[in-house]
C-alpha cells in the first residue's frame, strides 16, 4: 500500500466519486423529470445530494495532508496558467463551492427552477474540469509512462462514474428505506413551506409523507434509477477488467522503466484490488438489479446487496488507486 | 544561460562532487543535489567455441542541468521554481508548499524534499559562490577534474554538444544546459543494453 501517498489516494477517489454521483443524479433528474413530476424527483434525489457534501469536504481536507507546508497553502493557485495542480485546486474548490450553493438553493427551493439549472450545470462542469485536472496531472508528467498514458483517463473517469452511480444507487435504496422504517406516529404533512429554517429542519428530519400516488411513483424512480445504477457500474467495471490487463502488458513490454513501474501489479494486493471490484460490481451488481424488480417488497435484502456492493468497490477503487501511484517510476536517472 | 560539463572518461566514481555539494550546502540525510549514477551491463563475446564476457560500467556525476524548458517549473503550482535571468532554476523558499510535484515530474532527480524545512531544495549552481567570483563546490572538488561550469554556448564551443547517453532521458524533454563527454563504452540514448547498478544510493 503506498502509504506516503495516502493523502492523495483518498482525495482522488473521494472527489472523483463525488463528481460522478453529481453527473449521475443530474441525469436521474433530467431523464426522471420526462417520466415523472418534479416533486416525485426532488423527493428521491435531494437528501443523496447532501451525502455528498460532507464527502467532498473530507476529501478536501485529506488533500491538505499532501501539502507540507499548510501556511503556504494559498500559493498553489497561483500557476493557473501551466500548472495542471493549480487548475485542479481552482476547479475542486469551484465544484465544492456551487455545489454546496446549488445544494441549500435546492432544498430550501430558492430561486427559479431555470436558475437552479444554470447552477447545477455549472457545477457539473467544474466537476468535469476537476477530473480532467486530475487526469493531466499525471497524464502530462512524459517523465513517468505509467501515468502518462490512456489508462490514466480510463482510471479516473472510470473511478467517478463506477463509485458515482454506485453512490447514488445506494442512497436512493437507503433513504426510501429509511422512511420505510420511521414510526407513524412522527410523520406530518408534506409542505414547501414555513421559514427557511422550518424547511430545513423538516429536510434533515424527513418525516414527510407523500400521498399514495407520489410515494408509489417514487418508489418506482428508485427502481428505475438503481437499475440504470447498476448497470452503469457493471459495464464501467467490466470495461475496467478488460482495459487494465491490456495496460499493465503494454507497459511491461515497454522496458526497463515499464518493467519496474508495473512490479506491484504482480502481488497479491493487485489480485484482492481487481477481486473487490468483480466481486462489489459485478456480482453483488447483478443481484441488485435482479431484487430492485421487487421494488419496495425485498428493500432490505436490496440495501444490504447496495452497500455491499458500494463498499467493496470504495475499498477496491482506494486498493487501484494505491497501485497507481505505485507505478510511478520515472524515466531517466 | 549557465550550464554544466561533465567528463565521463575522466571519472571514477569517487562521489567527491555528491560530498562537497552535500557539505557546502549543509545538506540533510537523504538530500543530494548531486549524485553518481553507475550504468553498467555486457553480453557473452562468442568466438568458435570460446564465450568471452564483454562487460562495461561508467559513472555520470548528475545535479540539475537548469534546462532550457525545466519541467519543474512548467508543473509548480505556486510557481516557487523559479528560473533565474543567468537561466539557473532555484526553489523560492516562501513560496514553496512542499507538494512534491516537480520531485515526480523531473527525469534528473534535481528537485529534492528537505523534510527539515517541508520544503524542496535543489542546486542552485552555488548562487553565493558564483557572486565572489568562485566555482561551485562540486566542479572544484572533483580530484579528475570531470566537471566544469560556465555559460553553455562557450561549454558547447570547448567541449561540443553531446548529451543523449543512457542512463540520462530523452534530452527533448527538458532540453538541460549539459554538455557530455562520452566514456568509449557511453550508449546513445534508447539504445541502452546495461541498468543502473546503485539505484538505492541516487
Amino acid at each position: 500500500m503506498a502509504v506516503d501517498e495516502l493523502p492523495m489516494i483518498l482525495f482522488t477517489v473521494i472527489s472523483q466519486m463525488c463528481v460522478g454521483a453529481f453527473v449521475v443524479l443530474g441525469l436521474v433528474q433530467t431523464v426522471g423529470g420526462m417520466k415523472y413530476s418534479r416533486r416525485v424527483v426532488d423527493r428521491l434525489a435531494d437528501p443523496a445530494l447532501f451525502a455528498l457534501g460532507p464527502a467532498l469536504v473530507a476529501g478536501l481536507i485529506a488533500s491538505m495532508f499532501h501539502m507540507n507546508d499548510v501556511t503556504h497553502t494559498f500559493n498553489v493557485i497561483r500557476h493557473w496558467q501551466s500548472s495542471w495542480l493549480s487548475r485542479e485546486i481552482i476547479f475542486g474548490v469551484g465544484f465544492a463551492g456551487l455545489g454546496f450553493l446549488f445544494a441549500v438553493l435546492q432544498v430550501l427551493k430558492i430561486g427559479s427552477e431555470a436558475l437552479r439549472r444554470v447552477v447545477a450545470v455549472a457545477t457539473a462542469l467544474f466537476g468535469v474540469g476537476l477530473v480532467v485536472s486530475q487526469v493531466m496531472i499525471y497524464y502530462s508528467l512524459v517523465t513517468v509512462p505509467a501515468w502518462s498514458s490512456w489508462a490514466t483517463w480510463v482510471q479516473f473517469f472510470g473511478t467517478a462514474l463506477l463509485l458515482g452511480a454506485l453512490a447514488v444507487g445506494t442512497a436512493f435504496v437507503l433513504v426510501i428505506a429509511r422512511r420505510q422504517n420511521r414510526p407513524a406516529s412522527s410523520q406530518v404533512e408534506a409542505t414547501n413551506e414555513g421559514s427557511y429554517g422550518q424547511r430545513l429542519k423538516d429536510f434533515f428530519a424527513d418525516r414527510q409523507v407523500d400521498d399514495p400516488q407520489t410515494g408509489a411513483q417514487v418508489a418506482e424512480l428508485m427502481v428505475g434509477s438503481v437499475r440504470a445504477c447498476v448497470v452503469g457500474a457493471v459495464l464501467v467495471a467490466g470495461a475496467l477488467l478488460v482495459a487494465m490487463p491490456v495496460y499493465v502488458s503494454g507497459l511491461a513490454g515497454s522496458g526497463e522503466v515499464g518493467l519496474l513501474s508495473v512490479a506491484h501489479y504482480g502481488t497479491g494486493f493487485a489480485v484482492v484490488r481487481f477481486g473487490l471490484l468483480a466481486l462489489g460490481a459485478l456480482l453483488l451488481g447483478v443481484m441488485a438489479f435482479y431484487f430492485a424488480g421487487f421494488g419496495t417488497k425485498k428493500l432490505r435484502v436490496l440495501g444490504f446487496l447496495m452497500v455491499g456492493s458500494f463498499v467493496l468497490v470504495f475499498i477496491g477503487e482506494l486498493m487501484g488507486r494505491s497501485l497507481f501511484y505505485e507505478a510511478m517510476v520515472r524515466v531517466g536517472v | 544561460m549557465y550550464g554544466f560539463y561533465f567528463d565521463q572518461t575522466l571519472c571514477n566514481g569517487c562521489k567527491a562532487c555528491q560530498i562537497a555539494c552535500k557539505d557546502k550546502h549543509d545538506n540533510p540525510i537523504g538530500v543530494n543535489w548531486r549524485r553518481v549514477v553507475e550504468y553498467t551491463g555486457g553480453s557473452w563475446q562468442v568466438d568458435g567455441e570460446t564465450a568471452r564476457p564483454n562487460v562495461f560500467s561508467y559513472y555520470t556525476s548528475m545535479a540539475c542541468n537548469h534546462c532550457e524548458d525545466p519541467i519543474c517549473v512548467t508543473v509548480c503550482p505556486t510557481t516557487a521554481m523559479t528560473k533565474r535571468e543567468d537561466g539557473t532554476v532555484y526553489v523560492d523558499q516562501s513560496k514553496c508548499v512542499g507538494c512534491r510535484y516537480c520531485e515526480w515530474a523531473c527525469p534528473y532527480s534535481a528537485p529534492q524534499f528537505n523534510a527539515q524545512t517541508g520544503h524542496m531544495s535543489k542546486c542552485d549552481l552555488c548562487y553565493d559562490y558564483r557572486q565572489t567570483g568562485q566555482d561551485p563546490a562540486c566542479v572544484d572538488a572533483c580530484p579528475a577534474r570531470a566537471l566544469d561550469w560556465g555559460p553553455i554556448e562557450e561549454l558547447r564551443a570547448k567541449y561540443g554538444d553531446q548529451n543523449a547517453f543512457e542512463p540520462l532521458p530523452d534530452p527533448s524533454i527538458t532540453r538541460p544546459n549539459l554538455v557530455i563527454k562520452p566514456h568509449r563504452d557511453a550508449q546513445p540514448f534508447g539504445h541502452g543494453t546495461g541498468f543502473i547498478a546503485n539505484r538505492q544510493e541516487i
